[in-house]
């Protein structure tokens, strides 16, 4: 075996294969930090580290960039979209985002971003994890890279959720279940089968679990095995949970003032779901992805912006405004993304088709300047012309922002390394380091 | 294999005890091993596999028994046949292998005890630690209790069948007198279709099987051959390494050859392919070597690519050629055309120009597993060592095994089919009979499985034992329902699960030797499955519909159909591929077939695959079929809160017409006691005595002249539900002891 390649594994040799196997082969950690060696990055010195919390709003479906943050009025591709003044000299974004536009002193964008693939599974996986899909791994989301390098925030909640979610959320990947985000599939029911069934009163529930300990008792007395006690610590655990007031962080009609606050986000699935991800935030919780469709504007663009566009433009406004009011927006980072943008061209049907080579993300709160546009786009929207940003160097951003070590070396049960934002082998080291680099630019 | 053979090779054994002296009396000339000559009379043999003997009458009338492994290779021919095969013997020889090892363990533990007082190395209380360890190993190399035929029942239902048994299944066995009543449960089951349910779970976890493929680029097309061909090759019980060559080898269209599923998996991603064929059925990970010599095997980045280069002529897309309708036009001709049709007939959303339906069937018709002839494996952009440069083609070669000599075979393809599934391949025969033995134990004799070292002397749990079984599978020609039925007819598959946790040194320094299996959660699958068997007397009697129209409506020459019905009756054919229940004789494309309490209750194996996330089998670990073995069963807050407060247990399984209550407790002409009966069903065991006090208090309400019958009835029916509820909450349910 040459020595760089030994290097190369972060002194992986020191362990004997079988050693290394067994440390990475305990499914029940589904991970292992190997210390590295030298100092990793101080993300604090360069304005990061603010964010104890993120909320990401992900437009699923590819989010066109000129109708929204990127506007070309008055071009061949500009479609009926109108540039709206936003107070920054020479920023304008779309008329769809009348709320942003008059907020956007706390809003940076980035005109940028360029990724590989038109299609939408590949894309949104990459915009999550920073890595291509493969068909031998699955990559891990921020939410749980976050609690792997930084632990968990939370002693009771769970440190990640997704709100409104598919079924093809790369997840926790392979850091296991257990580092799952807990899915909620409507924010306004909440956690799945967290409330008794109708019909179940509490006494009838007291006796049924007082049934089951008394016929399971036998056989806990018997198995005292690792998986058994586990299940018994989640029944208690659940049941703590069923009963504590942390549950009541994820009823949304438990929000002071919710049917004002109902009209001010927005009676619609991002509306709500922004909501819920401010008191999950609140209550402790480090991340949260909001996901909202409707984004694949394929057919007449126009009347879909002014539905889809005009939601996220009140759920992000209110969202904004909420935090400030609870003090929480410069410890909150807000992050918006999407999988690629859409064909400056429109097409017969008055809509616009996928387009990666270039699009648009914003940031806003945990320490992120506002009132900037970074990077940007040509005249018609087609390419990129200054600062390409890929997922990678986009997801750096939001580590960077919550104090992650972009070059801590996690493995895989594999044995294969990875890194939050990418990885790639320095040549002068022969180290494995991030590929991605944030946007420092964006951070006082 | 036929099905029968283990069958009857048992009846012609016992024929050939029964006849030796007779049939085999006559003198011949036997070789050792070593060359040395006797003449003597074949008496019969004992004992199995490696350590069978071979009984011998000199001339002089004394027997000796010899061993066969010594014999020549023309002598061992010979005896081979007369070998038993019957399962109890061949189980005998696992038991004494198991027994064997625990023993040595044992002993060689009870030295390290001796010899701890005098270590002057360790500390007082690190001695302390050292002998709590060491003595919890030594209980640990007691071989466990034998089952109950309870316990038995259960574990062999849960294994084979993939489910609990129904009450009548589970009365029936505990009743019955027969004395090998266990061997031919064993038997019945493994001719079941539930056996073949169970075990297309386990394929599909390994290999990855779903529908929609999206991911990896293959559109919308429709799986339902490949996943048929799975249960069909279990039901066959076709041998296994020829299941594994029909998928390396497959060519040609999904509806036409179903075992191209398995390239199409991987479609467009051919180096992954070729990391996934050696995990799954090398257990060996190789996915390092893509980039750079791998740092712990012997795998090169250079020996990856060679053998890469055996699938670097296969593609999964259609060239133009396949592309090509009858009369000349193509694809995507046909799709405007058709497409414009519909449009011209208002069928198509506003201001859609192209039919999805017919896009996905076009689509279709491009996966295609087929030869080019040209290599479009190289050496990566990057390479970076001296005995290759970027981009450089290099020719097919193994790296470990035999050599392969492509002049022999059609195309590289199928000379690594040849090379991987041959007998002369160390890890092919291992892989399957570790991955067999997990799937039976619950921990492989190597873990992880997926890491097979080159040298398997000291690194498996029980090498003997490994070398044994492996020697049997090839024995069987790769019959793995013969493997398992020898498996589970073992005392070591028969005993109690082991109590304890294996620590992971032990699975690491292999030192747990299976004193029983090991105590494991049920898969997902089992679990749900488990919970149909409590809604319906017959869990196997809805099966997916069969995809018997998919094959004629591709085949279809398309530029025949005409007319707006023609090409509406074509579309809407082919999106009821895949959806739809059949009880055997009806096809059922309801919504609510099969459906009880509002959940569709219907065996994992014949619904979608995977289900959507969210689903009851994805919360408990169902594999979402992306990755190789990615099914869990750890457990979660949401799987909790599902069975204390979801719509399984507070309203499926408690449903009038489910039938644990419609049939077993409520049906005409059961007698006997609800509650014997609800344990039964559930937990297949009868309650004791305190357990079916605290059942029936509440379940049998005083009689009270203000309370009417209705509502007698009522409180009663409350109170079963509160009795199966609590039963299936309990960790006995869960668990697979």
């Amino acid at each position: 075996m040459k020595q760089e390649l030994k290097d190369n594994l972060n002194k992986l040799d020191e362990l004997s294969r079988r050693q290394f196997v067994a440390r990475t082969a305990k499914t029940a950690l589904g991970v292992s930090i190997l210390p590295i060696a030298g100092a990793s990055s101080k993300v604090l010195a360069a304005g990061g580290g603010k964010a104890e919390h993120c909320i990401f709003f992900y437009m699923s479906g590819g989010m066109t960039h000129i109708d929204t943050f990127d506007p070309k009025p008055g071009t061949e591709t500009g479609g009926n979209t109108k540039g709206l003044s936003t107070g920054v000299a020479g920023i304008e974004i779309g008329h769809h985002l009348p709320g942003l536009a008059a907020r956007f002193k706390d809003i940076a964008v980035v005109r940028s971003m360029t990724q590989k693939t038109g299609d939408h599974r590949g894309g949104s996986y990459w915009m999550h994890t920073s890595y291509q899909p493969r068909a031998t791994i699955v990559h891990p989301s921020m939410g749980p890279w976050a609690q792997t390098l930084l632990g968990k925030k939370h002693e009771t909640l769970p440190d990640s959720v997704v709100i409104g979610g598919g079924g093809n959320h790369p997840g926790a990947g392979f850091f296991g279940p257990a580092l799952a985000p807990l899915p909620i599939g409507d924010a306004e029911r909440g956690v799945q089968n967290s409330e008794l069934p109708n019909g179940v009163s509490e006494d009838q529930f007291e006796k049924r679990l007082d049934l089951m300990n008394s016929f399971d008792e036998g056989f806990r007395r018997k198995f005292k095995t690792d998986e058994v006690s586990a299940y018994s610590q989640f029944y208690d655990e659940t049941l703590n949970l069923m009963n504590s007031e942390d549950l009541e962080t994820f009823k949304l009609g438990n929000e002071p003032d919710y049917q004002k606050k109902l009209q001010d986000y927005g009676n619609t699935r991002v509306g709500k779901g922004a909501m819920l991800a401010k008191r999950l935030v609140k209550s402790g919780i480090r991340f949260v992805e909001v996901q909202s469709g409707g984004w694949d504007m394929h057919n007449g663009i126009d009347n879909a912006m002014q539905t889809t566009g005009g939601a996220l433009d009140k759920a992000l406004s209110s969202l904004i405004d909420d935090l400030k009011a609870e003090g929480l927006f410069e410890k909150t980072l807000i992050v918006l993304g999407t999988e690629f943008g859409r064909t400056p061209k429109i097409n017969a049907n008055a809509g616009r088709d996928h387009h990666p080579r270039v699009f648009s993300t914003m940031f806003a709160g945990g320490g992120v300047n506002g009132g900037q546009a970074y990077g940007k786009s040509d005249k018609l929207g087609m390419a990129v012309e200054e600062d390409p940003v890929d997922p990678r160097d986009f997801n750096a951003t939001i580590a960077h922002a919550l104090g992650l070590d972009l070059n801590k070396v996690v493995y895989a049960p594999s044995g294969r390394p990875f890194l939050v934002a990418g990885h790639k082998r320095d040549r002068e080291t022969d180290r494995v380091v991030t590929e991605g680099k944030p946007l420092l630019q964006l951070f006082s | 294999m036929n099905r029968n053979k283990t069958k009857n090779l048992l009846a012609t054994v016992s024929i050939l005890v029964l006849s030796a002296s007779s049939a085999f009396a006559e003198m011949r000339d036997w070789t050792s091993k070593d060359g040395k000559k006797l003449q003597a009379e074949f008496v019969g043999t004992s004992g199995a596999g490696n350590s069978a003997l071979v009984k011998l009458k000199l001339a002089n009338g004394n027997v000796v028994n010899y061993p066969v492994s010594k014999l020549s290779e023309l002598d061992r021919v010979f005896v081979k046949s007369s070998l038993p095969t019957d399962p109890a013997a061949l189980a005998a020889e696992i038991d004494k292998l198991v027994l064997n090892k625990l023993k040595e363990s044992y002993y060689g533990l009870r030295k390290d005890l001796a010899d701890l007082a005098s270590d002057t190395e360790l500390t007082n209380a690190e001695k302390i630690k050292r002998k709590g360890e060491i003595e919890r190993e030594m209980e640990m190399c007691i071989p466990n209790e034998m089952t109950n035929d309870e316990q038995f029942m259960r574990r062999i239902y849960l294994d084979v069948a993939g489910r609990i048994p129904t009450y009548a299944e589970a009365a029936r066995f505990l009743d019955s007198r027969d004395r090998n009543k266990r061997a031919a449960l064993i038997d019945e089951l493994l001719e079941t279709d539930a056996f073949a349910m169970r075990m297309y779970n386990f394929y599909s976890d390994l290999l990855r099987v779903r529908e929609g493929v999206e991911m990896m680029g293959n559109g919308d097309l429709k799986v339902d051959p490949y996943i048929e061909w799975i249960k069909q090759s279990v039901k066959d019980d076709k041998p296994f390494d020829q299941m594994v060559r029909d998928m390396l080898t497959a060519e040609g269209h999904i509806w036409d050859n179903p075992a191209t599923g398995y390239i199409l998996s991987d479609s467009g991603m051919r180096l992954c392919n070729v990391s996934n064929t050696f995990t799954i059925f090398l257990g060996t990970e190789i996915t390092c070597a893509q980039c750079h010599d791998h740092p712990f095997e012997q795998v090169k980045q250079i020996d990856f690519y060679r053998m890469a280069s055996f699938m670097g002529t296969t593609e999964t897309r259609a060239g133009r050629g396949g592309m090509m309708m009858m009369n000349g036009s193509n694809d995507r001709e046909e799709l405007a055309r058709m497409s414009k049709v519909l449009m011209d007939a208002g069928k198509l959303r506003m201001n859609e120009t192209t039919d999805r339906v017919i896009q996905d069937i076009m689509r279709s018709r491009r996966s295609m597993v087929n030869e080019t002839g040209s290599q479009k494996v190289a050496l990566p952009h990057d390479y970076k060592y001296d005995n290759g440069e970027p981009y450089q083609k290099v020719k097919p070669a193994a790296y470990f095994g035999d050599t392969v000599n492509l002049e022999k075979h059609e195309t590289p393809r199928a000379a690594f089919a040849e090379w991987l599934t041959s007998p002369g391949n160390p890890r092919f025969t291992v892989n399957i009979v570790n991955r067999l033995w997990k799937l039976a134990f619950g921990l492989g004799q190597i873990e992880p499985v997926y890491n097979i070292p080159g040298h398997l002397d000291g690194q498996a749990q029980n090498y003997e034992l490994l070398t044994f079984l492996e020697s049997m599978m090839q024995d069987m020609d790769f019959s793995v329902k013969d493997f398992l039925r020898v498996v589970y007819n073992s005392n070591t598959y028969q005993r109690e699960s082991e109590t304890l946790t294996p620590t992971l040194t032990q699975v690491d320094n292999g030192t747990y030797h299976f004193p029983g299996p090991v105590l494991r959660r049920m898969t997902a699958e089992q679990l749900w499955d488990s919970m149909v068997t409590l809604t319906t007397d017959n869990p196997e009697g809805m099966v997916r519909r069969g995809w018997e129209d998919y094959r004629e409506l591709m085949h279809t020459d398309t530029t025949k159909l005409t007319t707006l019905a023609q090409i509406e009756a074509y579309r809407s054919k082919f999106r009821t591929i895949g959806r739809g229940l059949s009880d055997g004789e009806t096809m059922m494309m309801e919504r609510n077939a099969g459906r009880i309490g509002g959940e569709k209750m219907v065996r994992a194996s014949e619904m979608e695959q995977p289900q959507r996330a969210g689903h009851f089998l994805r919360m408990f670990g169902q594999s979402d079929k992306n990755l190789i073995e990615n099914q869990f069963t750890s457990g979660s807050s949401p799987q909790v809160m599902a069975l204390l407060n979801g719509s399984i247990t507070n309203k499926v399984l408690t449903d009038p017409e489910a039938y644990l209550i419609k049939e077993i407790i409520y049906g005409d002409g059961r007698k006997g006691d609800k509650v014997d009966k609800i344990f039964l069903s559930v937990l297949g065991r009868m309650p004791t005595s305190d357990e079916a006090r605290r059942a029936s208090s509440g379940m049998r309400p005083k009689k009270d002249r203000d309370m009417s019958d209705r509502d007698r009835q009522a409180m009663e029916v409350a109170a079963i539900g509160d009795v199966i509820w609590a039963l299936v909450n309990t960790r006995e349910f869960l668990f697979v002891q």
